[in-house]
C-alpha cells in the first residue's frame, strides 16, 4: 500500500485478528458486508473466499483506497443505504472511550471515537444489525476490554442475540476479543 | 461500483428502491454515474466508482 491516507486507520494488531477470524468462520457461498472498511484490508484479505463480498465506509479516503484493492465498496453511514440480508457481517468499530477534549476533528475519528463508554458506535449498529442478518446469519465483531466486554453482550442480548468469543489476544494493555454473535434462536 | 450491488442498495432516508443513471461504465465497473430516489427526489452520486448515499446535508442552516 504506497498510497497510504493519513486519514485512514492503518491496519493493526485488532485488523489481523479479525480478518483471521472471519477467515476460520466465512462458509463457502456466504454473502458477506462489512462496516467500515477503512483501507480494506480485511474485506481485500475475503475477496477470493467469498461468494460475494460488499464494504461500507463513512470516510471517503477509506472507500477511495478500499476501492483501489478491488473491494465492491459504498460510501455510507452503517448500514443506511443498504437493503439486503447477509450470512456474515464483519465490523471492528470504533470502539476507544473518547471525551469531547481528546477528539480529533478529522476523518480518522470516525475509526476511533467511540464516544464517552467506547460503545456508541457499537449500540447503533446492533440496533439495526438484525435487519440485515439472514436467519442464521452471524456477526463478526471486535471489541477491546476498554470498551467492556460484557456491556456489549448485554447490547447483543438487548438486539435479541447471543455472542462468545472467538478470539482474543493481549495488546499493549488492552485485550482484543472478537466476538461471534447470532439471533437467539430461542427468542425468536 | 459492479451492476449486482444494485440488488441490495437503497435510498438512506426513506429505504425505497433507487433508479441507477450510467454516464461512465469501465468494463464491469460503473464509474460516473447517479442513484436517483423517485420518491425523495434526491440524486446520489456514483464517482470514481464509488456510490455515495449519505443524505444530502440539510439546506439552510
Amino acid at each position: 500500500m504506497s498510497l497510504y491516507h493519513s486519514e485512514v486507520y492503518f491496519p493493526a494488531e485488532d485488523t489481523h485478528l479479525l480478518l483471521e477470524a472471519a477467515r476460520r468462520v466465512l462458509r463457502p457461498g456466504d454473502q458477506v458486508l462489512e462496516i467500515g472498511t477503512g483501507s480494506g484490508e480485511i474485506a481485500a484479505g475475503l475477496l477470493q473466499m467469498a461468494d460475494r463480498i460488499v464494504a461500507t465506509d463513512i470516510n471517503p479516503h477509506a472507500a477511495e483506497m478500499a476501492f483501489s484493492r478491488g473491494v465492491p465498496v459504498i460510501r455510507t453511514d452503517l448500514f443506511s443505504g443498504l437493503s439486503g440480508r447477509f450470512d456474515l457481517i464483519i465490523f471492528n468499530p470504533p470502539y476507544l472511550p473518547t471525551v469531547e477534549e481528546e477528539r480529533i476533528d478529522d476523518w480518522l475519528e470516525y475509526a476511533l471515537d467511540g464516544g464517552e463508554d467506547g460503545r456508541r458506535t457499537i449500540q447503533r449498529f446492533l440496533e439495526v444489525a438484525p435487519d440485515h442478518l439472514t436467519l442464521q446469519g452471524r456477526i463478526l465483531l471486535l471489541v477491546s476490554s476498554l470498551t467492556g466486554i460484557s456491556e456489549v453482550s448485554s447490547l447483543f442480548s438487548k438486539a435479541g442475540m447471543i455472542a462468545f468469543t472467538v478470539a482474543e489476544e493481549v495488546c499493549e494493555g488492552e485485550n482484543l476479543v472478537v466476538l461471534l454473535g447470532m439471533r437467539d434462536l430461542c427468542r425468536v | 461500483m459492479k451492476r449486482w450491488l444494485m440488488d441490495i442498495l437503497c435510498c438512506p432516508v426513506c429505504k425505497g428502491e433507487i433508479e441507477l443513471s450510467v454516464t461512465e461504465e469501465d468494463g464491469e465497473e460503473i464509474m460516473e454515474g447517479s442513484l436517483r430516489c423517485p420518491a425523495c427526489s434526491v440524486d446520489y452520486p456514483i464517482h470514481e466508482g464509488i456510490p455515495n448515499l449519505l443524505p444530502p446535508e440539510p439546506e439552510g442552516e
